[in-house]
Order: C-alpha cells, then structure tokens, then sequence
C-alpha cells in the first residue's frame, strides 16, 4: 500500500529538500483508493505546505519534535515499555515478524520505529494492515493527540492511518469521556500527581516512631495520589503492543482517556 | 484358564482420568510454552560495566539476542578474596540495573546535530569560501554572524549532520583556532579516566597531538583533597572496599556508604557482625547512620573542631599522659613529629618557622647534594644533631653519592649509624618560650551563620626549645614538630602559660568543652568516640579507619577538616596499616594501568610535555567569575601574617603563582605560541631565551594578565563523558554568561566590581570595562543523552554507550581492572569516542594542509610534582616579575619546552605509538624505566603499520583494542615483566631491594581478553603505595611502613606540619579550626523581588544521590518515579514552617548568582539552617521559570561560584608542586548560602501543553 510508504517517508527526518519529492507524493495520493477525500485534500496540503518551506526549518522542527523527550516518539516501544527492560524482547519478538516476512533491517534504526514499521505494513496485504494498525492503534492515537495538542503539523500524519486502521481519532464519546475528566496539565493538577503523602505508623502494634498505640491494627498504606489513570481491556495479541501505557509521574507524558475505539470500558 | 495371555504385562492403559475423576490427562499442544522457554534464550553473553564517573566498576553480564540487548544481571565470577573474607560479588546497584535501557531511549541521542544557524552559517560561508577554513574564519570573525549562532545557545533549533559535514565543521574550526590564536586556544575537558580510559585518551591524544590544553576535573569537582598532597605527597591513594573487613573500628565521617557506594557497601555491614564498632559523624539524619553504634551530628561545616578535639583526647592520652608504645614508635619512623622547626620572631612574638635544614649548619652536614632539602632532628636521650635519611633532598640527584639513601630506614645519613630520632625536647630542653598560634574560631571574619567564641585570635602557648647555632652565626630556637603539635592543640604539659588545658572540661582550644559550643556534639561523647579509636589502633596496631565523605571536602577550608581527621589517623598508626587508614573514595578512582595509559592518552610518544591545565583556576577566569569576587585575601589571613606581604586579590594570587611556575596556564602566553617561534626565529634566538627575555622587558605576558584580551581566552572547546554544565560547573550562570554567550538565558543576579565603587579589583590583571561575552567560537560535546551541557553545545556528536564499546575501567574500590566490551554496535549514527576522535584527526590532518605544516610550539609547563624540579624553591618565596629573583625557566618560573608539532601527520601519529618512548623510556611518579622490549612486543601483537608516513613501522593503535592492549603492554599493574622494572628502577632510589613483590608475578601479562573472560586482579607496582597479594588487601602507604619507602613529601614522611611561606601566612602550618567564609551573596539580594512570601536564609549543601550517579539517570524514567521526579530542594521541618512552605510545594532558592526552582522536600532528616539539593539534577525535566530572574530555573550550581584559596596555588616546594589532578586550586561550594521561598506562581514559560480540548475545539 502505496500511501502507507508516503507516510512512512513524511515521518522521517527531511533529508532532501521536500519540492524534489512533492510530485511524487501527490500521484500517489491520486491513485489511492482507499482514502477519503477529505483526507487526502489534507495530505495534499501537508504535501504542499512542506515543499514551500526552508529544508533546514523543517529539520530543525522535526529534531525539537521527534529527537528530544518521549511523549512522541517515534518508536513504538517507547510508549509501551518505556526504559523497561521488556523493550529488548519487544524488540527482538518483531524483528522476528519482520524476518518471518523476508525482510531484514537495513538501516541503524531499531524495530519499532515506526516510519520503519510502516513500510513493512506498505508491502502486506489490506487485512493484514488493518489488523496491524489496531494492534498499534492506542500509540497511533496517542501519538495524534499529543500532536494535535501541540499544535503540531505532523498531527496531519496520522489521521490516515487511524482511518486505515478503522480506527476514529476522536470520537464524540471519546470527547466527551476527555471532557469529563479532570485536567492533568494544570499546576494544580501536577502538584497533586507528585503529591507523596507520608506514611502513616500510628496505631501500629509495639508504637513504631513512639506513636501512641490505640489498639487497633492499622494497615499501613500509602497515601492514594489522585492522577488520571488509564484504563484498558487487554486484547489478545502476542507481540505485547497492547501493555498499557505505564502510569508515569511526569504528567506531561500521562495523558488519560486515549482508548481503542472497539475498548470504550467508560 | 489362566488370565496370562488377556492381561497385559507390560504396558497399562493410559489413564484419562485420575484422582477419582479429579484430574484429567489431556494431549493438548504443548508448544504454547515455547513463549516463555525461549524468553531467557539469547544469542549471547557480554561482559560489560558502566562506566564514566562510577566508582563501582561493577561486573554485568549483558545479554544479546538478535543484536539487540535484551537484559542485563549481575556478573558473580569474580577472583576470590582469600581465606576468611567475603567475597566480592554481587555487585551493581539499582542505577547500573537500569541502565541498558538507556540505550534505546528516547532521550538518547542519534545522530550528529548542529545548532541550525549554525549550520545555515557555515553552508553559505562554504558556499563562498572554497577553503573550510577560510570560511570558518569568516564566521567567527563577523561580529554579527558570530553573535547570531552564539546568542541561541541553548535555545535549540538542532539540525541533524552527516558525519562528514561534522567533522569538516570541527576541524576547520581546529585548523583556524590553532593557526589563528594558538593550539592552546583549543581545549578539552573530560573527566575520570578511570571509568573509560581508552574513551578519555581519544580526545586528549587529539588535543596533545594539536598543543591544545587538557583539563584536570578532580580539582575542578572539589573532591580533590589537597590535604593529601600536603600531608602524603600523593593524591588519593586509599584502601579498597575489602579493606573495610580488616577493620575493627570504622567511622564514617561525611560518607553516606550504603547510598554513594552501594556494592561496597556489604563489606561494611558484614564486618559488623564480626564485632567491628562503626561511628558515623553527619550532619544529618543519613542513610548510613542507620549502621552507627554511635552517630555524633556536628553543626555542618565543623568537622575540622570536633577532630581537634578528638586529636586533643588522643594526646592527652595515648601520647602525654598514657603513652602507646606502638603509637610513639609509629609517629618517631613515619611522621614528622621529631623534625625540628625554627622558631621566627614577628612583631616581638616567636612563631613557627620553617623545618630547620642541613643547610642551616656550617658544614651543611656534609651534604653537597640539595642540602636545602634535608631536614634534620635530634637523637633520643642525646644532644648530636642527627640527618635522617628519606627527605626529599636524598631523592633527587644522589646517583653519585652511592647507595640510594632516600628510605626511611632508622639511620643517620651521614654515617648510616642506627639511630633513635627525639620526639619531644621537653626533658633536654634549652629553655621554654611562648610561642603565638593563630586562632580563627573567634569568627573574626568567618561567616556569622556560624557559632564563635570569644578566644582571642592569637593563642601563646609555652613550647620546650633547643638553641643552636647556625652557618651565619645566629642563634636559633628549634623546636619539634611534636612539641608544637602539643601546644597547637592547647595541651598542658606543666610548662605554664596561658592557654593550654589540664581537664578536657576547660573551655580553651581544642578541648572537648571548647568544640561544644561550635559543633554542638556533647563533650563526653567526643571523649568517647576519640578513646575508643585510639584504644581501637593501639590494641590492633592501627586497625582503625575513617572512611571519609568529599562532602567534608567541599568546604573552603576543606585542609583542615581533612587533616584534623588525618592527623588522628596519623597519631594512632593506622595509615599504611591493613583494616586502618583514611578512605576517601571520590573523583579520581585511580586508573590502575596508569603509567601505561599516560603515553597513549597525552601522547607522550610522539611528544613532550604535553599541556595540562588546572580547571578551577581556568574557569574561574574564562567564565569571568573572577570579576564577581567579594572575598578578601585579609579575611582568610593568619593573625600572624603580616598583611604588606600578602598584597592583592585572590586572583593576582593565581596569577603570580601561573608566574613563578607554581601552577600551569592556559592559554599560557599573550600570543600564539607558534608565532613566538617565528618572531624567536627572526630575531635569530632561542624560542627559550626570547621568551624569557620578552617577558622581562614586558613585550610578551602570561595570557591571564588580561583575561579579556582578544587573544587570551579559549576559542575551542571539547567536551565529552561530562556534563560539565549540567554537573560540575561552578558558577552555572557565569558560563552561560561569559563563555557560551546566552545572553537571553543567563541568570546572573549580581553586580561585577565594575558596578561597585569600594570594590577591591585585582592589581596583576587588566581591567577591562566592556568583558567578552560568548568566549567560546566552537563548542563541541560527545554524549549519548541530551544533557544539560549538549543543550547549550554547538555540535552534539552521539557516542557509544557502554555496552556499544571496547574500553577499560578500573576502580579505587576493588583491586581488578575491568572491561566495558562492545555487545551490540553502536545504535543509529552513534560512534565510539574513540572512532570520533579518530575521524575528527583525519579530517583535521586533511584540512591542515596549507594552513600549518612542521610548526615550533613553544610550551610553558609547571615545576611538577615527582621530578626533579620539585626541588626549585627552598627556602623564600620571590617574584621574578618584581626583581626579586631572575626569571630562571623550571626554577623561579615556568620550564620552557619547544615542542615540533607535524599537524598534516596528526591522524598517523594517532593512530600508531611513537618513537619517544623508545628513546626515552616510561616511567610515573618520579621513576623511569626503559621500554624498548614492550614497543617491540606491542608491535607483534597489533601489527606494526604498514603505510608510509610517520607511522611506518610503528605498533598500531588503530582500534579501541589495540589501545587496550598499548595500555596493558605497558604498565607494570597488567605487565609483569615492567612491575619488575619498575620495582628495580625504585630500588635505586631507595637503596632497598623491592624487587621481590613483582619477581612471583614476572610472566603475567594480562591481555584485553582475559579481561573479557574474568577481571584480573593487577600486580604490584611502585606507582602505587599498597600491595595486590594474597595476605594482605590493598591499603594505602602499606609500602611506605613495610617498605620503608619514603612519602613523597619534603620531610618523607607523613607531614603534621607544613612550613611553606603561604602555608604560614594563611596559619595552616599546623591543622586548626577555620569557620567557614563569608560569600557574601545574599545581601544585595534579601528582600529586593518580595513576592508576598516570606524568605528564609539556608546554608546550600549539594550531596551525590541515591537515584543518579551525577547527571545519569536524572532524566531517567525509572529513577525519576522512584525520586520524585524532579528537581528537589530538602529542608528541614522548622524552616519549613518558618517559610510558610509545605512539603512538595514549589520553591525558589537564589542569591546573587542565580536562581533555582524546585520542589520542597520537608523532612526530619535535615537539620535546621540547611538546604540540601542533590548534586546535578538535570533541568531538561521539569524545571518551571524563576519568579527572580525571569528566565528558565537553574541546576544546583546556579546557586554557587567558584572561589579560590591561595594555599592551593603554592609551587615549586616538593609536594606542594603542581601535578595534573594532584594539587590545585578547587572548587569549593559548602559556604554558599541561598535566600529560598515558596513560589507564588508556577510558570512553565510556555512548555506547559495547551490542554488537548481546547485545541481541539479551537479547530472546529
């Protein structure tokens, strides 16, 4: 799939000034079948507006985008496993996909860039591709959402993928499951999440730290930090993509209520 | 019918039901399993550490599969201790357990970057210059253009690079910066070797190969503890970890063990249970007090008045009253204490003077060979003046006299009779005199933070004398460093006089009662605390130890909170003792292969000296912190000292001391060195003789005499396994200032001298109202992570990791030498430092061609430690620059070297090892062997290089191995053959035969992979002072007792005393108690930007962490979540409340230097008066604005500024002699004091995330 590569390319750092390629990017949109029209008008756009600016604005807008901090990186993994040693399995689990495929990887990149990963979705067939994006979709979403967020223009990037992946980028429901959450962005809202309350050893058996005991066991607990979680129902795959998120204390990087369409446990 | 042939005999039916129809037997696929079996399945198994600024060198086994690391566990194959010790394993910590994951991080970074108007810059000015080096000149000679790239710094805009394009950049900018202002201009800085040589070796081999300056980093981090020079002649040399487990009394003072050093620190806990008594001394609530029997918390900062006392109780009681056979035997053959010291008369008082020396008698005792150099004590029981072999005059230029005679056998030099050296001369005394010792406990000047008492600031005490006459026929009082010792610390002796105590309860210095009110430690337990100790080494010869905290050492007056510790180790015979001694684990943990490293590293086989620069003074001028000083030389001086004799500002110290050859310079002349040799060459002189002639006649000047000059600061500068900005960087904001040029990011609060019409400016140094901004033309910085230091970097060049490399690592904590070995290569554009520096070489030896070709470098380099120049300045002190003295280069100033440097042959000279050290041997530490026989082996190992050029014929060093296996070929710790030598070459010196602790060991050679296979435990070797054998662990000056080799000190021995002039005139001949001095930062600042909050005075504490080791991991996820992810500020419970702040609220914490932000931890761990921010938090993560400076919040060094001390800058005098991360000036940081209040508003300045719906909605 054609538009799949486009993609892949857009979403790689802009080596060559983008007008050399323009025309190039353009057939393809035009002899894709698959897209909606409103989608590719946007490409199109994206398209247009990148072969018109300065090539070294652009990679400077890519490394502040994509180089530095995690909360959009493009390595899928970094979304699920973070500095988890489970990456390195992850990793290794899809280079196996890859291999099992005929495909080897050429470049220094890792497995789960993603750019890299769609391309090799590019050369599979249409179910396959789907069934591929709605195992990635949450990091898709997440990834659109915290670029739209940011006002970036990459956010434009990942719209057709989640329509290829019949997946919807924001739905209604999902809105307004957003809208009814508290936000996490607010300085109030990041004192709370880094809020460690102390523990507590009163009433404990033998008066630890000399407190006066009033007889009752008391089950010692942590205080309970009031931080969007997020919630997901696992779906059955073997390459691990559908792990959570890990709940993380920069909020920055926490953003709740990104969900799978099919998954709206809410 | 029988049932035989029905039944079946040898098979029974399969069961699918069992347990009564409970359990059921199913055939199901079983190889769903595979999932899980084949999860621990790898390709396979690498050996590696983590390795820049660690001292645990830990053992990891890290495994592969399919050429990605997939998890990493500890390693536990180390060499056996030996019978009745633990072992060492397991070690690693939940930092090195965390840390593979670094490698496939976001953060990290992947490619070459280049700041993208910089980029811009430099394609348009290639575009027109077809040269790279015309157009970086171009460049960096446009004001305009220079000042668009340099105002950005830190303001991102990165683009990425090829490689290519890179290493053009660098190297033009190299090519220009050394044609154009001198190859000095171009500097480095990098630190601890240990952890990674052979990628420390890569940017310094390039940079010595240039004439560029390399800078020091122990001195610089403040861990470098001068008192070990001062007192050893050496610079930390401690026991290992296991040398914890022979001890039978340990204190922990300043040193939170099971945090900072956390493999090691089961060697402590595990000799507890054998009975070992352990005594913490912090000031605060520390995880490591929770392993005291007894904790004492002095008042932070007073360490130096609670060891005073403790050394009171000591001699009072182990060397007056009771006597220690073993002590007084100890103190006679291994310190100073029987030395004799002439008493001087000032203003009609008698004070300490210098070591009385041979020279001071007619005869000069019969030495014809440095008599200044040897000092002298008396007989036991008689009255004949005695030489006593070992000082420092016997160690240089006795070849003629015979036998080596520099030992510290008990023996006269002149006759080698057997001799008893006379502690005290209080039995044989001439007469008894008052003699005036200077006391700072008064807080005089001190900071008034501090509690003082009210004794006078100049003690008289009664001292026993002899009287002697001397060559020129005066008479002189001598006393012993002994006797002095005793009055200094106020012991009555029942000599009467003033000030001396009878009963540790009289409130007189330096009694137990007197340090109560300053320390606030009860009296009896300081009582307790030092008997124990000494009855502790009495009864085990020395088996008691101090494991010491840098922390202690980060104070200004940091010499005499170690020597007070020191000087009880000393007076109870634990130093060079198994179990006992002084552990100070910080900063340089010693590169075992050192003297194999040396060549590879500064290039000393292609030339020599190489230039090395001391950081602290190097900063402190360059980054313009000098123009901020506020402390005066006259509040650190003694009461004794005359002030007319000490002159200026602390920074025409360090200029007359760059002048006299006491401390190195860089830039190191007023001009390009390589055109002073061709004005020398056209005048038709030596390079040497006009240099000395020019700055006489005033032509020519040290660089820093005017700081500011447009030729006298560095222009280039590499930076690399350091996060010198984000990290180390005294004085934070001073660098963004003056260096980096980031002038809308800085946040200098304060005002210059400039600003301040009372203000004291230096007298040596050109004032200039208008300084530079933006020094630096190129910064450059290798790293895998974007640090602090990248962000304001020009180029970011991605590095290696330490699981992507071959290198070496070794430790101070355990006695092996370990690899790092490359698992997986290096992921994405990443390279090894190495193949970085080896690209940037080439590149530059290309670009070179045409601009510079075979050039004369004339170089100027310090009287150094450990040769024999050290013996330069016996007795005075005079400045040739005032006509005190002629200027004579290596004995009154610098020594000059003409160095040729062949810059088209730079990469060949690189990448092969040169013929200097064939010619000239190797060596380290003032001993030199010849090497032929290892070049040539080298050269059968690694191939000789076979292209022409320079190179031709010479052993390669072409990968990171084979500069492995240069370093370990070549020194005696990992070559047996060498440790022969180099023990041989000793025994000259010492006329003793030492051969015999390597001659087990003579066909060891240990290679890169044994190393890979297992770490090896290294051989003896003189270059350090303790054994590697099977009966003993490895414990610093263990030769120096059981060898009789002597202390590289003026005396040989262990030195209580220190005679320098400026050791005198700042009254630290003797160890006394100083407060801590008056930064005067939080004035002009108190109450200027109210915000409604109320603002709190707090002393600024910054010690190591337990979720980083420094910067690393501070922005790492794992670690973050366990901290608080974040930069965090500790306070104590009361100030919290007294500033209206709550735990995890936001505050601000500023002074005149800058301004932090963070969040408040309130806890009961911290005393009152203290503020504590562990040391380099990054502030990529999480750092809101300054409500004070309006600008993003700092790091933990916004706060601080580097101030020096002069005694530090002394030269030219045995010990105190200049050596590269030896002595120095340092960073000190411990007196800041910091205003801190709540926040009002927290602003993100602009990060903060527009909230998703508002977007959204904003769209429709």
């Amino acid at each position: 799939m054609k538009i799949l590569k486009l993609i892949a390319t857009l979403l790689h750092y802009p080596e060559q000034a983008p007008a050399e390629y323009r025309n190039a990017c353009l057939e393809v949109l035009q002899e894709d079948t698959l897209l909606s029209a409103e989608s590719k008008q946007r490409l199109a756009a994206y398209v247009d507006g990148m072969a018109d600016a300065d090539l070294m604005d652009l990679q400077s807008r890519y490394v502040e985008t994509f180089d530095r901090g995690r909360a959009v990186s493009l390595h899928l993994f970094e979304h699920v496993h973070g500095e988890s040693r489970d990456r390195g399995q992850a990793m290794v689990d899809l280079l196996d996909v890859y291999r099992s495929h005929g495909m080897e990887v050429a470049l220094s990149e890792l497995p789960d860039y993603l750019p890299l990963f769609l391309e090799f979705l590019s050369i599979l067939e249409p179910e396959e591709i789907v069934s591929w994006l709605q195992e990635v979709a949450h990091i898709l979403q997440v990834l659109h959402l915290r670029l739209s967020e940011r006002g970036s223009p990459y956010a434009v990037l990942f719209e057709p993928l989640l329509e290829l992946g019949e997946l919807e980028p924001a739905s209604e429901v999902l809105r307004e499951q957003i809208k009814a959450e508290p936000r996490d962005d607010t300085p109030e809202a990041i004192d709370e999440a880094w809020a460690e309350e102390p523990v507590s050893f009163a009433g404990m058996p033998g008066g630890a730290c000399g407190s006066q005991s009033d007889g009752q066991v008391k089950v010692v607990q942590w205080g309970t930090r009031a931080r969007p979680r997020v919630r997901r129902t696992p779906k059955e795959t073997h390459y691990g993509l559908h792990q959570p998120i890990p709940i993380r204390v920069l909020p920055v990087y926490c953003s709740g209520g990104v969900r799978h369409r099919e998954h709206c446990p809410l | 019918m029988s049932q035989i042939l029905k039944r079946l005999t040898y098979f029974k039916r399969e069961q699918t039901a069992f347990a009564g129809d409970h359990g059921v037997l199913t055939t199901d696929d079983r190889r769903w399993e595979d999932a899980y079996r084949q999860r621990w399945q790898h390709d396979k198994v690498v050996r590696s550490t983590h390795g820049v600024n660690c001292t645990g060198s830990c053992s990891w086994k890290i495994y592969v599969k399919n050429g990605l690391v997939t998890w990493e566990v500890q390693q536990t194959d180390y060499p056996r201790t030996r019978p009745d010790m633990p072992n060492h394993e397991p070690r690693g910590c939940p930092r090195g357990a965390s840390y593979s994951w670094y490698l496939y991080s976001a953060n990290r970074v992947k490619y070459p970057m280049i700041r993208g108007r910089l980029l811009d810059l430099w394609r348009k000015a290639k575009a027109k210059h077809k040269d790279p080096v015309a157009a970086w000149g171009a460049i960096v000679e446009d004001p305009a253009q220079a000042k668009e790239y340099k105002s950005k710094r830190g303001m991102g805009g990165f683009v990425r690079a090829d490689w290519e394009e890179a290493n053009e950049l660098i190297a033009a900018a190299n090519v220009y910066t050394v044609k154009k202002y001198g190859p000095d201009r171009v500097a480095g800085f990098s630190p601890i070797p240990a952890m990674s040589m052979i990628s420390y070796a890569a940017g310094t081999r390039y940079l010595s190969l240039l004439g560029g300056t390399c800078l020091s980093f122990y001195d610089w981090y403040c861990d470098l503890p001068p008192s070990s020079p001062q007192v050893w002649g050496e610079q930390t040399d401690v026991p290992e970890a296991a040398d914890w487990y022979n001890s039978t009394y340990i204190m922990m003072w300043g040193s939170n063990v099971p945090q900072t050093r956390t493999p090691d620190a089961h060697f402590m806990t595990e000799v507890r249970y054998r009975g070992t008594k352990t005594v913490v001394v912090t000031p605060d609530y520390a995880e490591v007090t929770k392993f005291a029997d007894i904790w004492l918390h002095p008042k932070q900062g007073t360490d130096a008045a609670l060891a005073m006392a403790m050394g009171h109780v000591i001699l009072r009681e182990w060397h007056l009253d009771g006597v220690s056979d073993y002590f007084d035997d100890y103190v006679r053959r291994y310190t100073d204490m029987p030395m004799l010291v002439r008493l001087e008369r000032r203003n009609g008082r008698l004070i300490p003077g210098r070591y009385l020396r041979a020279s001071d008698f007619a005869d000069a005792l019969a030495q014809k060979n440095n008599p200044e150099w040897k000092t002298v004590a008396v007989e036991e029981g008689g009255e004949r003046i005695v030489l006593p072999q070992g000082s420092i005059g016997f160690r240089w230029g006795e070849e003629q006299q015979g036998v080596g005679k520099w030992n510290l056998e008990s023996k006269d030099a002149r006759d080698g009779s057997e001799v008893k050296l006379q502690l005290s001369l209080i039995d044989s005394r001439d007469d008894v005199v008052a003699v005036a010792f200077p006391y700072f406990g008064g807080g005089r000047q001190a900071s008034q933070h501090w509690l003082h008492t009210d004794h006078e600031e100049i003690l008289e005490r009664n001292v026993p004398v002899r009287k002697l006459t001397l060559a020129n026929g005066e008479e002189a009082l001598v006393a012993t460093v002994f006797d002095l010792q005793c009055a200094n610390y106020g012991l009555d002796r029942g000599l009467g006089g003033a000030n001396v105590a009878a009963s540790f309860d009289d409130d007189i210095p330096y009694t137990p009662a007197w340090q109560e009110r300053i320390t606030g430690v009860p009296r009896d337990r300081v009582i307790t605390v030092a008997r124990q100790f000494a009855e502790n080494a009495h009864k085990t010869h020395g088996k008691s130890m101090v494991i010491i905290g840098a922390s202690m050492n980060h104070w200004y007056h940091m010499d005499m909170n170690y020597r007070g510790v020191i000087n009880m180790l000393m007076m109870c015979g634990c130093v060079g003792q198994s179990g006992g001694g002084w552990a100070h684990y910080v900063g340089q943990e010693k590169l075992r292969p050192q003297t194999g490293w040396l060549p590879l590293a500064f290039a000393l086989d292609w030339a020599r000296p190489p230039r090395q620069m001391n950081s602290t003074s190097f900063f402190y001028l360059h980054t313009n912190q000098w123009r901020y000083e506020k402390l005066q030389v006259q509040e650190i001086l003694s009461p004794l000292a005359d002030p007319k004799d000490f002159p200026g500002s602390l920074l025409d110290y360090n200029v007359r001391a760059e002048r006299m050859g006491w401390l190195p310079s860089a830039p190191q002349l007023s001009r390009n060195p390589l055109e002073i040799c061709r004005e020398a060459e056209a005048a038709g002189m030596d390079p040497k003789d006009y240099v000395v002639q020019s700055l006489k006649d005033g032509s020519l000047q040290f660089a820093s005499e005017d700081p500011d000059g447009p030729n006298n600061y560095p222009r280039n500068m590499f930076i690399w396994r350091s996060n010198l900005l984000g990290a180390s960087g005294k004085g934070h904001e001073y660098f963004l200032k003056y260096f980096m040029g980031a002038e809308s990011q800085h946040g200098v609060l304060g005002l210059d001298l400039g600003k301040d019409e009372a203000a004291v400016k230096p007298e040596e140094v050109r004032w200039r109202d208008k300084p530079v901004e933006g020094k630096l033309d190129l910064m450059v910085t290798l790293d895998f992570r974007m640090s602090t230091t990248c962000m304001y970097s020009d180029i970011v060049l991605p590095t290696a990791t330490w699981y992507e490399k071959d290198d070496l690592n070794t430790s101070d904590m355990h006695p092996f030498i370990h690899p790092l070995s490359k698992a997986v290569d290096p992921a994405w554009e990443s390279r090894s430092d190495w193949d970085i520096y080896k690209g940037v070489a080439r590149k530059f030896s290309e670009l070179a061609v045409g601009h510079l070709g075979v050039e004369k470098d004339i170089v100027t380099l310090p009287i150094l430690h450990d040769s024999p120049a050290e013996l330069a300045q016996a007795l005075e002190v005079k400045e040739w620059k005032k006509g005190e003295c002629e200027p004579i280069p290596g004995k009154t100033m610098p020594t000059l070297a003409v160095v040729e440097r062949d810059y088209p042959n730079t990469f060949r000279k690189f990448s092969s090892l040169g013929p200097l050290l064939d010619k000239l041997g190797n060596g380290g530490k003032g001993i030199t062997w010849n090497t032929e026989e290892e070049v040539h082996k080298l050269g059968q190992l690694n191939r000789t290089v076979d292209t022409e050029g320079v190179g031709h014929g010479r052993p390669r060093i072409d990968t990171p191995i084979d500069a492995c296996e240069t370093i370990l070929m070549l020194a005696p710790e990992t070559n047996g053959e060498v440790a022969v030598k180099a023990w041989k070459a000793l025994s000259k010196i010492t006329g003793r035969d030492h051969a015999h602790l390597a001659l087990p060991k003579e066909e060891e050679k240990i290679r890169f992979r044994d190393l890979v296979a297992q770490p090896r435990k290294i051989i003896s070797s003189p270059t350090w002072s303790g054994l590697e054998s099977e009966h003993v662990s490895y414990n610093a000056g263990y030769t120096n007792v059981h060898e009789l080799i002597p202390w590289r000190t003026l005396s040989g021995r262990q030195q209580f005393y220190q005679d320098h002039p400026w050791m005198r005139g700042f009254g630290e001949e003797l160890c006394v108690y100083k407060p801590p001095v008056d930064t005067k930062t939080i004035a002009p600042i108190k109450g200027h930007h109210p915000n409604g909050n109320p603002e709190i005075t707090l002393n600024f504490l910054t010690p190591h962490q337990k979720w980083g080791i420094h910067s690393t991991y501070t922005d790492n996820l794992i670690m973050l979540t366990l901290s608080r992810g974040g930069p965090i500020i500790w306070i104590s419970e009361a100030d919290a409340k007294r500033a209206q702040i709550e735990d995890n609220d936001w505050i601000e914490a500023y002074n005149v230097n800058g301004a932090i932000t963070a969040r408040a931890v309130v806890s009961q761990r911290i005393p009152e008066g203290v503020a504590m921010m562990y040391h380099a938090q990054e502030k990529l993560v999480h750092t809101p604005g300054s409500e004070m400076t309006g600008r993003r919040g700092g790091i933990h060094n916004s706060v601080t500024r580097t101030v020096l001390k002069p005694t530090h800058m002394i030269g030219g005098y045995a010990q105190l002699s200049w050596g590269f991360n030896y002595y120095g000036t340092v960073g000190s940081n411990r007196d800041e004091f910091i205003l801190v209040r709540r926040m009002d508003k927290v602003d993100w300045l602009g990060s903060a995330p527009q909230h998703i719906l508002k977007k959204l909605e904003g769209e429709q």
